[in-house]
Parts: C-alpha cells; sequence; structure tokens
C-alpha cells in the first residue's frame, strides 16, 4: 500500500521534525522546534528560521543558561550541528549531558570578538542554530555594539534557514523577529531538581512579530 | 594511425605559461648557463622588429627596445611536459614523450578511421591545451616519422592522409639531414625527399651509408617503430621563480590564483579533482615555508580552492622576501554526498573549514572547536578537538588540541566528600572510595563514570579563571562573602561537597564546594582550595 507508507512517513517525518513541514491543514511555519511548550506554542512550532531571535536575561539566575543548554541539548537529540558563541567563556560544557559531537563551542574573549566569530558562522550557512552568548558580557561591552551589526545580521540570516538566538541581559537586538524574556526565580532547592522539571517551571515571555509592520504586537505569556 | 603533437618554441611557451599576457609582446629567451647568453627562441612580436635567434640579448635589444628577456626554466619545462603528456593521455593511453615538447599519441583502439575524427580529435587536444596557454601543432600520418614531419608542417592541424604522397612532396632539408649530405644531395639536384626516394634504399646506402639509411627508413611508410610509453605523474606541481622579490600579499595571490586554475584545469581532463595541495615559499634567506592543506570535500572549484590558500596566506609572516613559489596538487575523486533524513551534515565542508580556520586565526586554537569530556571529576576538565561533523572536516585540518582548564591551579587542600547531586556525577566522591579505586591503564580513575549525562539541577555559568572570594564563616557555614562578582550576606548555604583526585601523582586536586544563595536571591557556587577560597560561577 504505498498511498499507506506515504502517510506513515509523513507521520513519522511530522513528529520528528514538527517545524519542519506543518500538518495538513495547519499554519505554513519554518521553525526550529526548541522542545520547550512554552515557547513552541505561542511561536506556533518553534523559532522562525532565517531570523534573529532575542533571549534576554535580564538577572542572573533567570534561567538563561538553563535555557541555552535546552536549546543545546535538543539540537544534539535531532544530531544537528550548531554553534555556541560564548561571549565571555562561561559555558559549563560538562553540565550540557548528552552527546555535544556536533556542537562547535567558539570561546570568547569579549562582546566584540564573539560579534566576528557570530558574522562568520552566519555567513557559513552550515549551521542550523547559532547560539550567541552575550548574557554574561559587561555591559560596557555590549554598548559599543552598533545597532546596524544586528540588522546585517538579519540580512545574513534572511538568505539561510539558520536559526540565531541571541542571549542579552537587556533588549538590543532590534530587527530580532521573536523575543523572549526570562524571568525565573529559583532556590537552592532547584540545584537538587531534574533538569525536566526546571524547565517546565522556566517563566518566559515571548513576543512575536506577527507580520510586517506589527512589531511584537502578540505578548504570550506561557508558565 | 600516429598523432605527434608539437608545441613550438617549446622552452619559451613553458616560461610565459604563467605568464601568458606576454604572449603577444616581444618577449625573446635566453639561456643563462652559457658564457655569452644568445637569444634562443623568440615571440612574432620579437621577430616583427627584426630579433632573431643567436643574437645577444643587448643586440636584440637595440632592434627592439621594448624587448623583454627571459630565461630558460627547467621547472617551467617540466610543468609543461606534464600538461603535455596529461592532456594527451586524456585523449589515447599509449603515449610517448618524444623529445622536448613533442609528444607521439597512438591511435589505434580509438575508433578514429575518418580524417575529419581525427581532426576533430585534434582540434579537442588543441582547444585543452590552449586552456594551458600552450600553442600546439598536430599531425596525423600512419608513422611516428611521417606525423612528426606532418605535424611541423601542420597550421596547426595536418592529416596526411596519403603519407607516400605527403612525404614525396617534403622538401629534402624537411628531414634535417647532416649539411654535407644536404650539399650532396643538392649537388646531385635532388630537392624533394620524393626524388630522393626513388633513388632506392641500396644505392642511397651505398653512395651515403648507413646514416643516409637511418633518413631513408624515417620516411618509409612502411617503417613504423615501436612507441616508448609513458604515463604522466599523478601529482602535478606548478613553480615559478620570481624575477623581483615578493613582500606582499598581493602578487603572491595572483600567481597562487593561476597555479590554482592551472592545477585544477589538468585534474579536470582526467575527470578528477583535487584532494591536496603543497604549499612551498622559498625565502631568500635560504629558508622555506611549507604547508599541506588537506581539502575537506575535494572539489575542482577554484574559488573554494583559491579561497583555502588565501585565508592560510593571509595569516603568515615570514621572516623575509619569497623569492619562489611551488604549489603542488594530489588528485583524488570527486565524493558524492548522500544527505540523512534524520541527520544534519555540513552542506559546504570546504566552506566550513574555511570559516574554522577564520575563527582560529580570530580566537585561538585552543578557544575553537568542540568539547571533548575527560573522564575525570575534576571541575571543568575537558579537550577542544576539530570538529568531525560527519567525518569530512578534521581530516588533515589538524590534530586534537588538549587543554585543561578550572580547578588544577588553585590549590590541594585535604578532602573529605558526599556527592553532588547537581553535578550529576553519579558515583559518591569519597576519599576512601578514591584511596580504593586505582586509576585505569591510563591513569585515569573511574573509566565508568558517565560525567555527559547530568540532567538534574540549574547550569552553571562559570567563571573562568574563578573569581577569588573573601569568605567569612559562622558555624562552620558561610554566611557571607566578597568578591568582583558579589558581595554582600548570604541567605541560604548548601554543603560542603568535597572531592579530590590525581592523588597518585603530583598533580593531584582536591576542594571543598558549597552552593549559596544572596540575599538578593542568586546562586553562586564558591569553593576553597589550597589557594584559598574561590567564586566558580553563578547558577542561570
Amino acid at each position: 500500500m504505498p498511498g499507506a507508507n506515504i502517510i506513515q512517513l509523513r507521520q513519522l517525518l511530522s513528529e520528528k521534525f514538527p517545524g519542519a513541514r506543518p500538518r495538513m491543514g495547519g499554519p505554513v511555519r519554518n521553525c526550529w522546534p526548541t522542545g520547550l511548550p512554552q515557547i513552541d506554542g505561542p511561536l506556533d512550532g518553534g523559532l522562525p528560521r532565517g531570523a534573529l531571535a532575542e533571549v534576554i536575561a535580564e538577572n542572573a539566575g533567570s534561567g538563561g543558561a538553563l535555557l541555552m543548554a535546552a536549546l543545546i541539548h535538543q539540537a544534539a537529540r535531532e544530531r544537528q550541528i550548531i554553534a555556541v558563541v560564548d561571549g565571555r567563556d562561561s559555558l559549563e560544557v560538562t553540565q550540557i549531558g548528552g552527546d555535544v559531537s556536533r556542537l562547535l563551542w567558539v570561546r570568547c574573549r569579549s562582546a566584540d570578538e564573539a560579534m566576528k566569530a557570530a558574522d562568520l558562522l552566519l555567513r557559513d550557512r552550515n549551521m542550523s542554530l547559532v547560539v550567541l552568548d552575550l548574557a554574561a558580557n559587561p555591559a560596557a561591552q555590549l554598548r559599543k555594539i552598533p545597532a546596524t551589526v544586528w540588522y546585517r545580521f538579519q540580512r545574513l540570516l534572511e538568505q539561510t534557514s539558520t536559526v540565531c538566538a541571541v542571549l542579552t541581559p537587556r533588549a538590543m537586538v532590534s530587527p530580532a523577529k521573536v523575543r523572549i524574556t526570562l524571568r525565573s526565580r529559583f532556590s537552592l532547592a532547584a540545584l537538587e531538581a531534574e533538569r525536566d522539571g526546571l524547565l517546565r517551571e522556566l517563566r518566559v515571555y515571548v513576543s512575536a512579530e506577527r507580520r510586517s509592520g506589527e512589531l511584537f504586537s502578540a505578548l504570550k505569556q506561557s508558565a | 594511425m600516429f598523432a605527434v603533437i608539437v608545441i613550438p618554441n617549446f622552452s619559451l611557451q613553458a616560461v610565459l605559461r604563467n605568464e601568458p599576457e606576454l604572449s603577444a609582446r616581444a618577449v625573446g629567451l635566453v639561456d643563462p648557463g652559457q658564457t655569452k647568453p644568445l637569444i634562443i627562441q623568440l615571440t612574432a612580436e620579437a621577430a616583427r622588429y627584426g630579433v632573431c635567434a643567436g643574437l645577444t640579448a643587448s643586440q636584440a635589444q637595440a632592434r627592439c627596445d621594448a624587448l623583454i628577456i627571459k630565461t630558460l626554466s627547467p621547472a617551467a619545462e617540466q610543468a609543461a611536459t606534464d600538461v603535455l603528456l596529461q592532456t594527451v593521455y586524456a585523449f589515447s593511453p599509449n603515449i610517448e614523450l618524444t623529445a622536448p615538447g613533442v609528444c607521439t599519441a597512438e591511435l589505434k583502439g580509438l575508433g578514429i578511421k575518418l580524417d575529419a575524427a581525427a581532426e576533430s580529435w585534434g582540434r579537442q587536444i588543441l582547444e585543452s591545451l590552449a586552456g594551458f596557454h600552450l600553442e600546439a601543432r598536430i599531425g596525423f600520418a600512419v608513422t611516428p616519422a611521417l606525423a612528426l614531419l606532418a605535424a611541423r608542417e601542420a597550421t596547426p592541424l595536418l592529416v596526411a592522409k596519403d603519407s607516400a604522397a605527403f612525404a614525396a612532396a617534403l622538401p629534402v632539408a624537411a628531414l634535417e639531414p647532416p649539411p654535407p649530405m644536404l650539399e650532396i644531395l643538392a649537388a646531385w639536384g635532388i630537392g624533394t625527399v620524393g626524388q630522393w626516394l626513388a633513388l632506392g634504399r641500396d644505392r642511397v646506402a651505398e653512395r651515403l651509408g648507413s646514416e643516409a639509411v637511418a633518413l631513408f627508413d624515417r620516411v618509409s611508410v612502411d617503417s613504423i617503430r615501436p612507441l616508448k610509453l609513458v604515463t604522466p605523474p599523478e601529482e602535478v606541481a606548478e613553480r615559478m621563480e620570481f624575477e623581483h622579490e615578493v613582500e606582499t600579499m598581493e602578487p603572491l595571490l595572483f600567481v597562487v590564483r593561476r597555479f590554482v586554475e592551472q592545477l585544477a584545469r589538468r585534474f579536470e581532463l582526467v575527470h578528477l579533482v583535487v584532494g591536496e595541495f603543497q604549499l612551498r615559499l622559498d625565502l631568500s634567506s635560504g629558508a622555506n615555508y611549507e604547508r599541506m592543506f588537506t581539502i575537506p570535500a575535494p572539489t575542482a572549484n577554484i574559488d573554494t580552492l583559491f579561497r583555502m590558500l588565501q585565508t592560510h596566506l593571509e595569516t603568515v609572516r615570514t621572516d623575509s622576501a619569497i623569492i619562489a613559489l611551488r604549489l603542488g596538487a594530489k588528485p583524488c575523486r570527486a565524493e558524492a554526498h548522500q544527505f540523512g533524513l534524520f541527520e544534519t551534515s555540513l552542506r559546504d565542508p570546504n566552506q566550513f573549514a574555511e570559516t574554522l580556520a577564520r575563527l582560529t586565526a580570530l580566537c585561538g586554537a585552543d578557544r575553537v572547536g568542540t568539547p571533548q569530556l575527560e573522564s575525570t571529576h575534576r571541575p571543568d576538565v575537558f579537550k577542544m578537538k576539530m570538529p568531525e561533523f560527519g567525518g569530512e572536516v578534521s581530516k588533515g585540518a589538524g590534530s586534537e588540541r588538549g587543554s585543561r582548564h578550572g580547578a588544577s591551579g588553585y590549590g590541594v587542600p585535604p578532602s573529605g566528600g558526599r556527592a553532588r547531586a547537581n553535578t550529576g556525577i553519579s558515583r559518591i566522591l569519597d576519599p576512601l572510595d578514591n584511596a580504593n579505586a586505582p586509576p585505569d591503564e591510563a591513569g585515569t580513575p573511574y573509566p565508568d563514570v558517565n560525567i555527559a549525562e547530568p540532567e538534574r539541577g540549574l547550569q552553571l555559568r562559570r567563571f573562568r579563571p574563578p573569581v577569588p572570594a573573601s569568605i567569612e564563616f559562622q558555624d562552620e557555614r558561610p554566611v557571607r562573602f566578597q568578591s568582583k562578582v558579589f558581595s554582600g550576606a548570604l541567605a541560604d548555604a548548601r554543603g560542603p561537597f568535597r572531592s579530590s583526585g590525581n592523588w597518585w601523582d603530583d598533580d593531584r586536586w582536591a576542594r571543598e564546594e558549597w552552593d549559596v544563595q544572596t540575599s538578593g536571591g542568586a546562586l553562586y557556587r564558591i569553593f576553597f582550595s589550597a589557594a584559598g577560597g574561590f567564586v566558580e560561577g553563578v547558577y542561570d
């Protein structure tokens, strides 16, 4: 029954890549699923491909590193090649878990170096996800990043299917198609908790550009 | 049938191959090995000004002040010979290097029966050689000797349909007999090969000796000498000695680009691609710089190959000027890559290799790569290795680079211990356990510990290196600490978690960790070692 086989294959593909091909009758979206329902739900499948996504971790302890580890873990599960541009060489790689053999880790000393590295990786077009972690960089370094750089990144991304997630301590990526604000607070008890449970408790505020000219009009809150 | 491909003015064409724009200008070639260097070959433009072979360089320049003097280059001739052989070998498996710049090919078995087919075959060779900036002539005949004579008469292609008639019409001088013999034949009134052949082989032998017999046999349609078959080399190279020392990147890249074009095109002839480059720069100081490049995804794309060399050369600094450049290449078959359904692989491995090289130049070799965790409980220990995304990238691009980070330099106090839930280490860290667990063969304890499966607790954001802190204790618990990242009272603390290792060698370590929560709610990991107290990171 070739027809049944095709249906099975479609089901398999939609389960494996929920963002890659929409279900019959569903909305047409080209997304990179994060595996976190509080993000994938509001964004109709995940982070948009070919676009910048800004993750704002306003305070240390709000879950920025936890979310980054979850993204890396999700990519490893999907056997995808990703890059992490570590703005201040702060990634605790032994804690990520899973297979990190398809992770390219660029350990930068400053935000300036990280921006240059990200520029190279976005031009490369081989990565499905580039995480640019600037959350730990001093504000003085971040202030020196010209706003035009983000627009250049956006132009580079538009020609690819790469997702670029930028972790920042404050809103600074103007052309971001998606903005995720983290406002979690954890106690010492969280250090004993299961990682999956912590991710479920992660308080995220997702805002997305729905249509051109209607920037960040939809604000969705979950968890 | 045989075909002979002749490259006229071979030495000059070999030298001008890397500077093809000079072919249309007045250029003379001299042999620097002679005591009095004379012009031995020249371009048509030089001849138009009255320059001829045998003049000295100054005499020639007196006739043409724009004359460019070039010197013989054995390396260039060897490269041109290789090009000639490779080109002809792509069209016939039976080839002979008859003389410098002369190649004979046997057409037997190639299915070339008609003159039109031979002409088409020859034109393809001429076009291929023109792509390498070599201008050739081709002659076809039933014997190799007659084909050579036809090639010399060709403009640029000649098929001697009736070989006997073709030979008969040739002047005797075309056989290049010794001058005394030519004088005798002229005295006899013999001007063409046909008249000479009419004398008969025995009569010629009787009157002019064995030398004349050899010449007689050369033009005989029945005398077919066996070819000394050769195979062109698999590895090819281009080399140029610069007239002026090169000190900047631009002229070097200009030549490198030309070499890459030539090498890639040579492999393309035999449907191969470049798998490896060997670059060698000879310096004026006598030293040289050598580097091998393995192409991650072998290709014939000139831009990709050139970019790889350019990226590297931009980072090269030599202590003296460059006087010669050699670029060798090894061929291999083009790889066809099947993308997996459920696993992504690099779409453009060459581009990725270049990006990797640029990232390495930007951040340093020990700061770019894939982390490889080590089987140890020591915190923050990992190696950075070259990425192997599908096994295509790191071939020859560099070997594993080891680096140890974290606690190694931060003290060796005594230890106690119990398990930390949030590190994910599944085994109890107990000094007694340590003592009872001998190292494995490689000297590493706990080879069975899987440190890559934490799945618990918050993610630590490390400070590299750890931030020194002054920690205040009350009832054996930290209550306050001062550091660059935080100073103030602690609301809660959890610990101590003691760990130690490498007790069997000089690299022993021990530490006591605490997880603390500040009054503001931030969570930090602090630790003590022999070097004092430190903040290791913040939980985020």
